[in-house]
């Protein structure tokens, strides 16, 4: 063998393993139609099944401040029926055609979604189809859901301890924006709210300018773009433009403490820091860190606050990951025993530690194998990939991101995350909220 | 225009219109779905090591991920006073080995972003392909070299008490309980619980103990599962477990569990539960792989089987508005099964609910279903098969299945087709044969005194305490006369007599307490002119402190200090009175005698007193002392209903009176408050400075 050849051996091989890598990349096709609506299709024959996710660029921010809820309602109300779907129908045709189906409410979008047997495609377009051109909107579905969605903020906030957390910490960290109220909404707006209020927002959001259609799975591409054609062509788009607010709040002058007493047994703090868009690269350093505080047994407050210190009995450090500049969260429960300053002053020292110190080189690698493995897990089934992609596309107009974002992530430096600590996660940036057991009533 | 174009012109038109009415017309109906489609199974192979493991490799390069799953097919065994050993022992295994402490091993797992867990039965960890050789390390490490660290069996000993304590007021971790204890029997491994006295029977040998017997190869399926090929799997499988040495394992054979006789009623009593756990449940003799399973399995679907518009969830919560949602359940392994149906229903249709639930069962028994009804849940059974394929892991379970149970090796790729098979006249035989709604135990756990009497109209009603022991209830009856004025006299008779009680101007007590390991020191001053004042210190200092000066109130917590005045401090009067008991009659008490039952092993009567503020308890008098031996208490918060229930023992002498030296309180923290008292003193002439409230 001459050099040559083993060079071009050598070098293939090396080709080889990039092709590997490609093949893990997520291919999809994007269309538009004439109305508007963005069509985004990822084939994959590997099993017969189909997820459909229809999402709508519409969440709890773009509501009245005199309204509040809607959109989550909207969650609720939209599978009431339509025009040619009776009402309580629409699960039972799911069901029928041995699929599934559910919705989620944010305060940036409103996501609908089947996943069906292959052969059922055709069904889950036709619903949404009807869902996003003529929805029943009307009195008879309306108090029906009013009343479900009164049940849910009883079980789901105020019958869950520490259930009202959400909603007494955005009030206190926005005072213009509307992330300030939570997507559960007020119920005396939805109480006053009247029929046509509901039909406006219909027509002002759920239209198909204002939502991408994504579909995965086992599909003939010529028959789903006919399909597409079919269903969702004729659907009017909506004239002029959305209501999507343009508010500025203003950086916190200084740190904001409260306390909340509630029926809890035992005490609890959060902590809110304010933090810039999903959109900015800061993002993705704030989820890192969020990581290296509380992902996994080893994490630095799991380790220290829970297992050393036994000061909490849980905790965890997120990020809204918002559209707008939202917060970035940590929320600890406190062991018996402990109270909520002594609990608060450890997860200080903690955050001092990443503002004052680089995270070490193993930690760091730690940090993106974490990640890394969190993507596969994320986008590991025909529902993950639709929601990514559609999320991807929503927020970022930019769905390749599902392809590319890891090197966003590996583009942050252990410096970043010690810059981006320091700038945000510091006191005068933050809510501090304890949550304190009510004095036991008499 | 000659009259051609005309022509052409109306045929255009007419064309359009057409067209557009078709446009129209596409809507109004549900599009048929195509043909179904073939359904894949991962394909796998199976092979097996020197010392018996046998390796399951499900290849699927789909993800870049691995998962690793260990099933030890541990025999059933009876653990008798140590239940609760054997998820102990499978938990600790991933808390130190003989190479690796617990931190060092949270460690490697999270470094390369992975997960491992371990159990009585095995162990399951997944990470991304390319730490394969890590991962199968540390889960192989944590198998074959545990060390049992006593440091960390101690914190898990604590932990696990603690959640137990958490468990045992909640209605449905009763119901699961008492439905066990009734279907197996207590002496089956199936029908034994863990109760707080079998934890604390177990000591560090008997988890070793419990490895060193069970943890062989022999009895062993691993399945290496995603991103990884059966040659690479196999010398992975040799490297880490082939050294593990293998060993026969004791098998022990029990009695097999019959349904009972006839119906019977099974009632646990939570006092003031305003919902009852309903679950009518018996023992069916199931196995894996037959052909009755695969029917009775799309039997279970259309009575209960968890969708909405199954018969269960139709006639319950669509039709009368009775529940949420109710639901039914047909399990089974290589020992037995077990059938159930039930769910949370109101205390007043509670008898109801059993009557149509059982009426759903016998008319299956009865009646043919209907081909659309079963066609339905045909093409439904169809899409959770194919959407359950999505994953590698399905592949892995059924290949898990078919070698344990030893299934023919087609049953999963025949499954759907064997569903399809399934007739209404075969449902009705399977309905015959594994719904028995006269041979059921009813499992209802809930408030004795609002459901016992209806239910006595379906079946025998038989009380149960809340490890499913049965309470005896012969010999307790009430003598003829007797009234809840007598009991409470008899009770302030046995405290020490009126005049006793009369005399006491102040009462000062110190109790201890510890919750988690902290220790609690509450301090409590009564005044007979009706002051209180309490404070509780842990390690030292005071976290909340209460006082209550006979008009106001004053609580403060953590710094925070609070006043009631009004409605709220008025509440709190009826606790300042050191024996509220002799002005029972004077403040007009309603009292009412409601039966006698056991408590523990006390016989008790039992008296209902409501207050005059409209606050409501139930209090048990022991027969044979007089004593107070517990209270419930419902009080009405911001938040709902909080029942709290207090337990009293030790009643130990001070000058001349019976005080109980020790109180157990639950329902006021997440777990029982065991509260001992150090210290009373009487008559210390205590000053009203201390219950002063400040503004």
């Amino acid at each position: 063998m001459t050099l040559r050849k083993l060079f071009f051996l050598l070098s293939g091989a090396l080709l080889g393993t990039s092709l590997l890598a490609q093949d893990r990349a997520i291919e999809f096709e994007q269309l538009t139609l004439d109305n508007g609506l963005d069509v985004i299709l990822h084939q994959d024959k590997t099993t017969p099944i189909v997820a459909i996710a229809v999402m709508y660029h519409v969440g709890s921010k773009n509501e009245n401040p005199e309204r509040t809820g809607f959109a989550h309602f909207f969650e609720h109300l939209l599978f009431e029926g339509s025009e040619n779907i009776e009402r309580g129908q629409f699960d039972k045709y799911i069901q029928d055609a041995g699929g599934t189906l559910n919705a989620y409410t944010t305060s940036d979008v409103t996501c609908y979604f089947e996943i069906l047997p292959s052969n059922q495609l055709e069904l889950g377009m036709w619903l949404e189809s009807e869902r996003m051109l003529h929805a029943k909107v009307e009195d008879k579905g309306i108090e029906t859901q009013r009343e479900v969605v009164k049940e849910e903020m009883r079980q789901r906030y105020e019958n869950q301890p520490y259930g009202t957390f959400r909603i007494e910490t955005l009030k206190r960290a926005f005072e213009k924006h509307p992330y300030q109220w939570p997507t559960i909404g007020s119920m005396d707006h939805l109480n006053a709210a009247t029929e046509k209020d509901y039909v406006n927002f219909y027509k002002d959001f759920y239209v198909p300018n204002n939502a991408v259609l994504v579909i995965a799975g086992d599909f003939e591409n010529k028959q789903v773009k006919k399909w597409v054609e079919q269903y969702f062509s004729t659907i009017p788009a909506r004239e002029g433009s959305f209501y999507r607010p343009d508010i500025q709040e203003p950086a916190l002058s200084a740190e904001i403490r409260d306390t909340v007493y509630d029926q809890v047994q035992l005490p609890a703090v959060i902590h809110a820091y304010r933090i810039p868009s999903i959109r900015e690269d800061d993002a993705y350093a704030i989820q890192m860190l969020n990581r290296v505080l509380s992902d996994g047994e080893s994490s630095r407050m799991r380790r220290a606050l829970v297992d050393e210190q036994e000061k909490a009995l849980a905790v965890y450090n997120f990020a809204d990951g918002t559209e707008d500049p939202g917060l970035s969260m940590t929320f600890a429960i406190a062991s018996a025993g402990t109270d909520a300053k002594a609990l608060e002053e450890a997860m200080d020292a903690e955050t001092a530690k990443v503002r004052e110190e680089l995270i070490s080189e193993q930690e760091y690698q730690k940090l993106q194998n974490q990640i890394e493995a969190s993507f596969f897990t994320d986008n590991a089934s025909m529902f993950g990939i639709a929601n990514s992609l559609a999320t991807y596309h929503t927020i970022y107009n930019d769905a390749n991101l599902i392809n590319t974002e890891l090197e966003k992530y590996k583009a942050v430096t252990r410096e970043d995350l010690q810059r981006v600590a320091k700038q945000y996660l510091v006191p005068g940036n933050r809510v501090a909220l304890y949550y304190l057991p009510k004095p036991a009533q008499p | 225009m000659n009259f051609k174009s005309l022509l052409y012109l109306v045929f255009a038109l007419l064309g359009t219109t057409a067209l557009q009415a078709q446009d129209e017309d596409f809507r109004k109906q549900a599009p048929e779905g195509g043909p179904p489609p073939r359904i894949e199974f991962g394909e796998y192979q199976q092979f097996k090591l020197d010392n018996g493991l046998e390796v399951i490799v499900v290849e699927n390069h789909k993800l870049p991920k691995v998962t690793l799953q260990l099933l030890i097919d541990v025999p059933p065994k009876a653990y008798g006073d140590k239940v609760g050993m054997a998820s102990m022992a499978g938990e600790m295994l991933s808390r130190g080995t003989a190479n690796r402490s617990k931190n060092e091993i949270d460690e490697a797992v999270d470094f390369i972003g992975a997960s491992l867990s371990t159990s009585s039965g095995g162990a399951y960890a997944t990470s991304l392909s390319k730490h394969k050789e890590t991962l199968i390390e540390l889960m192989a490490d944590a198998i074959l070299n545990p060390v049992f660290p006593e440091e960390e069996f101690d914190k898990l000993l604590q932990q696990r008490i603690s959640s137990l304590a958490l468990q045992t007021s909640d209605p449905g971790y009763i119901s699961s309980t008492v439905s066990d204890v009734l279907r197996y029997g207590a002496e089956h491994p199936y029908g034994e619980i863990e109760t707080k006295s079998t934890l604390e029977n177990i000591k560090l040998e008997d988890l070793k103990t419990y490895y060193q017997k069970n943890f062989k190869p022999n009895i062993s399926y691993l399945a290496l599962i995603g991103d990884i090929k059966p040659d690479e799997a196999k010398a992975l499988a040799e490297e880490h477990f082939g050294s593990w040495e293998k060993g026969n394992v004791a098998r022990e054979f029990y009695a097999r569990p019959k349904v009972p006789e006839a119906a019977q009623v099974a009632l646990v009593n939570k006092d003031a539960a305003t919902q009852s756990v309903l679950n009518i449940t018996y023992p069916v003799n199931l196995k894996p792989g037959t052909d009755d399973a695969i029917v009775a399995n799309v039997l279970n679907t259309i009575l209960g089987g968890g969708l909405l518009s199954s018969r269960l969830n139709q006639n319950i919560r669509e039709d009368k508005g009775y529940s949420y949602g109710v639901r039914s359940t047909l399990q089974y392994d290589k020992v037995i099964g077990y059938f159930a149906a039930g769910g949370n229903v109101r205390n007043e249709v509670t008898d109801s609910a059993v009557v149509e639930m059982l009426g759903e069962m016998e008319k299956l028994r009865q009646e043919l279903v209907p081909e659309k009804e079963l066609n339905s849940v045909k093409s439904f059974i169809f899409g959770s098969f194919a959407r359950s394929t999505e994953r590698p892991e399905t592949a892995a379970r059924f290949a898990l299945n078919i070698a344990r149970y030893k299934l023919p090796k087609d049953y999963y790729t025949t499954y759907l087709k064997r569903v399809q098979e399934v007739t209404p006249e075969r449902l009705q035989e399977a309905a015959q044969k594994y719904l028995l709604p006269e041979q059921a135990y009813i499992v209802v756990v809930g408030n004795a005194g609002e459901v016992a009497e209806p239910l006595q109209r379906i079946a025998p009603v038989l009380i149960y305490d809340n490890q499913g022991r049965p309470v005896d209830k012969a010999g307790l009856s009430l003598p003829d006369g007797l009234t809840a004025t007598d009991v409470i006299d008899q009770y302030i008779e046995a405290l020490g007599g009126k005049e006793k009680l009369e005399g006491v101007k102040d009462v000062s007590m110190t109790m201890g307490a510890s919750i988690q390991g902290m220790e609690l020191t509450m301090k409590m001053k009564q005044k007979a002119t009706g002051k209180m004042a309490m404070t509780v210190e842990m390690n030292g200092s005071v976290v909340n402190e209460t006082r209550y000066d006979g008009e106001k109130a004053m609580v403060s917590a953590m710094g925070q200090k609070q006043v009631l005045e009004g409605a709220d401090a008025e509440a709190m009067k009826s606790q300042a009175i050191i024996y509220p008991e002799l002005e029972y009659a004077k403040k007009g008490y309603e009292l009412k005698l409601t039966g006698a039952e056991k408590v523990g092993d006390d016989a008790t009567y039992k008296v209902e007193i409501t207050s005059p503020d409209g606050t409501k308890s139930t209090e048990y008098f022991s027969i044979e002392s007089g004593l107070k031996l517990k209270a419930v208490t419902t009080q009405e918060g911001p938040q709902g209903t909080v029942t709290i229930t207090n337990s009293y023992s030790d009643y130990t002498e001070v000058e001349g009176i019976l005080f109980p030296f020790e109180t157990v309180s639950e329902g006021m923290a997440p777990v029982p408050l065991n509260m001992k008292v150090s210290e009373v003193k009487i008559n210390t002439g205590i000053e009203d400075e201390v219950f002063k409230v400040s503004e």
